[in-house]
């Protein structure tokens, strides 16, 4: 019974001790927890481009986010790139359809509309 | 001069980000953060072979595959002009501090007083 007991104590012991931290990290975390700069409501249910680390990019339709900026896209395309060449993209797209596509992987998301392409704009 | 805070100073114009791939984007700069995520509008876009070029309206980059900006030297002259202004100021707020602190160390530390009296000696 002893025995029980201090092991009881030593594990409520211990968890004081756990949910005490938890408490000062959670008290923590709305300090370091900023909205993101991004409001990607604005482009919910519209087209967007978004382009990922290792050079696939890809086209679809926002239907949900993420703190994480996890996407959720439908009718989603993907840029084909050439096979000898992944620095350029042909005119293929290659269709995923609905998809969940990873934070951490983005590197940059634009709106669909209004992109076109120009002439260099820097020669003189 | 802290990255971030020169970046905090180039906000509302026009630079130049190149990234990891790469890729450059021209554009007013709209937004940045702690992470150096940062918005961009009316963008141009040059790929990295500088063959191909895009008008963008509004990117998101994340911050993490940012290789460089380049900042307009206006912005980094006008924040090391206001550096040193602040740095003055800074100084007298400092130098007041410094008596504060000797008075208190006079009453409360009797060791420092004294390594003080001989310095003046």
């Amino acid at each position: 019974m002893d025995k029980k007991r201090e092991g009881q104590r030593g594990k409520s012991a211990q968890r004081g001790g756990h949910s005490n931290r938890g408490k000062g990290g959670k008290s923590n975390e709305p300090v370091k927890k900023k909205e993101n700069i991004l409001d990607l409501s604005k482009y919910t249910d519209k087209k967007i481009i978004v382009k990922y680390q290792g050079g696939r990019q890809v086209v679809g339709i926002l239907k949900g986010y993420d703190l994480l900026q996890n996407l959720v896209l439908d009718e989603t395309f993907e840029y084909v790139r050439d096979i000898n060449d992944p620095s350029q993209y042909t005119d293929e797209l290659r269709e995923l359809g609905l998809v969940v596509t990873r934070g951490t992987a983005i590197i940059l998301i634009s709106p669909y509309d209004g992109q076109e392409d120009i002439a260099n704009p820097f020669q003189e | 001069m802290l990255p971030l805070s020169l970046l905090n100073a180039a906000l509302a114009s026009t630079v130049l980000v190149e990234l990891k791939n790469g890729d450059s984007y021209n554009g007013h700069l709209i937004t940045c953060d702690a992470w150096m995520n940062i918005i961009l509008k009316e963008v141009i876009f040059t790929s990295k072979d500088g063959d191909k070029f895009q008008k963008i309206p509004e990117i998101y980059i994340r911050g993490n595959t940012i290789k460089y900006l380049r900042i307009p030297d206006k912005i980094v002259d006008n924040v090391r002009i206001e550096q040193e202004r602040a740095a003055q100021q800074g100084g007298f707020q400092k130098r007041s501090n410094d008596r504060n602190q000797r008075g208190k160390g006079g009453r409360d530390n009797r060791g420092r007083g004294d390594r003080n009296n001989k310095k003046r000696d």
